[in-house]
């Protein structure tokens, strides 16, 4: 968070430099099997984020000593194209890259039926091609459906949104600006049937109230966004 | 990446069709598989191309940097590509340090385009000495049934004519299109069932022996040769290969001018 507070990035009607209301998440669009070779695959579009998503397996688990007796491995793999962003980053992993591979993971692992596939291991491989603010939410959102097109069975799919703080107001679906220049970032992965949550992640400075609007912005977007996800598997023959 | 065991099936099944004249997917011996280029689909790429060709889909990316020139050429910018195939492209490709695979496809496409000059270096030069505009091409597969190299090298120069140098984010003047003044297409050809065929797909790679790529300028004058995996071949063979990518890169050349609108 920058907390660049003289930039004024609300209007005197409350509208966002990109002409949203405080609720109104960017543009999305979703589709499926975008990937010929993978076993199941999502491409998804959120603003100008551009995310592809490939799964592949269940397959072999290897090397040995990372298989599980009980359940399958979730290989998870976050990773922004060197292209993606307003300067060139070098290939490689690094150390944002590595924590949103692990806690897009542990949010997954929560869902899908591991326990069905003992020994074997599932790839999860998210790139961003293009990066404007809010690349986690995207890649986890993006990764359930593609789990889902790749038809592995999950107790549910993962809408992942984040909200933030602007000039003092609270808005959801943070852009660049807002992302860069704001006061605080609460992304969270919403089990949509359920209410659940299986990812949180927070930094800034919000008050209690604050916070609890946030929140609320995150659950109502998630349910919205969740019939969009729906919409593109059942497109993709997926139900 | 991990190469998967060959059966001796798929081998002999390409020999038997290769004996009839015929290829796994129907295609005939210089038959392309469809092929389809866009370009300026990155947002924050300087210049960008997306290429599907059957079933492999790859991107290609420009970004500019400011560097010192080098103290033995101070008017001279620089040019840098490499190509990256990460897991995502399929299952046999893994995870970690770039792979030769990776490396040879970044280093075979780089020498075409270097080599053709289709970029004049000094031009990228602002300050001699000082300071000049560093060019870096960044190849990325998202899916990979065959023939990356050719897919790479026509995304590499689409994505390179579409490239806008950006002077005002880097407070140097106004911005300008790159100028690339050439367009070196790579044409490849693999040893499957012992006679070349022209872009194999994923299955014909796997149960043939070696490939060659060919980048030809604009008047036909070769940039940058590569013979790739096991194989012996004859200089007859290499002979027909030519002529055929004289054939095939005009046709190339005639789509990445159609889809820039020259």
């Amino acid at each position: 968070m920058g907390g660049y507070g003289d930039i004024q990035m609300i209007d005197e009607n409350g509208l966002r430099m990109d002409g949203r209301t405080a609720t109104q998440v960017r543009p999305i669009t979703i589709e499926t099997g975008v990937i010929p070779v993978a076993d199941g695959s999502c491409r998804m579009t959120w603003g100008t984020n551009d995310v592809v998503v490939a799964i592949y397996g269940p397959m072999e688990a290897h090397p040995r000593k990372i298989q599980r007796q009980d359940r399958a491995v979730l290989d998870v793999r976050y990773n922004m194209a060197p292209f993606s962003t307003s300067d060139r980053i070098r290939p490689g992993f690094n150390r944002r890259s590595r924590e949103i591979s692990k806690v897009t993971a542990d949010a997954l692992e929560s869902v899908v039926l591991l326990e069905l596939y003992p020994r074997s291991k599932i790839r999860v491989e998210i790139e961003v091609l293009c990066a404007e603010a809010g690349t986690r939410c995207v890649g986890l959102t993006a990764a359930s459906v593609a789990l889902a097109d790749a038809g592995i069975p999950m107790t549910d799919l993962v809408v992942s949104v984040a909200s933030g703080k602007v000039n003092d107001v609270v808005v959801c679906d943070l852009n660049k600006e807002e992302d860069n220049y704001g006061e605080a970032d609460l992304p969270m992965g919403v089990l949509p049937n359920s209410g659940e949550l299986v990812f949180l992640q927070m930094d800034g400075d919000l008050s209690p109230e604050e916070f609890q609007t946030a929140w609320d912005y995150n659950v109502q977007a998630a349910s919205e966004i969740h019939k969009i996800m729906v919409e593109a598997l059942r497109k993709g023959g997926v139900n | 990446m991990s190469i998967p065991m060959v059966s001796k099936l798929l081998r002999a099944h390409l020999s038997e069709l290769a004996t009839n004249n015929q290829r796994i997917d129907g295609r005939g011996r210089w038959d392309g598989r469809d092929i389809s280029l866009e370009v300026d689909v990155l947002d924050r790429a300087e210049g960008s191309a997306k290429v599907t060709m059957g079933d492999t889909i790859v991107y290609a990316g420009v970004k500019f940097q400011l560097m010192t020139p080098y103290p033995d050429r101070p008017n001279e910018g620089g040019l840098m590509c490499g190509a990256e195939v990460r897991p995502v492209a399929g299952r046999n490709w893994e995870a970690g340090p770039p792979s030769a695979e990776s490396i040879e496809l970044g280093r075979v496409v780089d020498r075409g385009i270097r080599e053709s000059g289709c970029i004049d270096v000094n031009s990228l030069c602002i300050i001699p000495g000082e300071k000049a505009w560093q060019v870096i091409l960044d190849l990325f597969a998202i899916s990979d049934d065959g023939n990356l190299f050719d897919a790479f090298g026509l995304a590499a120069i689409a994505a390179l004519k579409t490239a806008i140098v950006p002077c005002e984010k880097f407070e140097v003047g106004e911005d300008y299109p790159l100028n690339v003044s050439k367009t070196p297409i790579m044409c490849s050809y693999h040893k499957v069932g012992n006679r070349f065929v022209y872009d194999a797909n994923a299955q014909e790679e796997l149960g043939g022996d070696e490939r060659i790529h060919i980048t030809l300028g604009d008047d036909n004058h070769v940039h940058s040769l590569q013979k790739g995996l096991k194989g012996i071949f004859s200089a007859d063979e290499f002979a027909e290969i030519m002529e055929r990518a004289k054939i095939k890169s005009s046709e190339l050349r005639k789509l990445v001018d159609s889809v820039l609108g020259d």
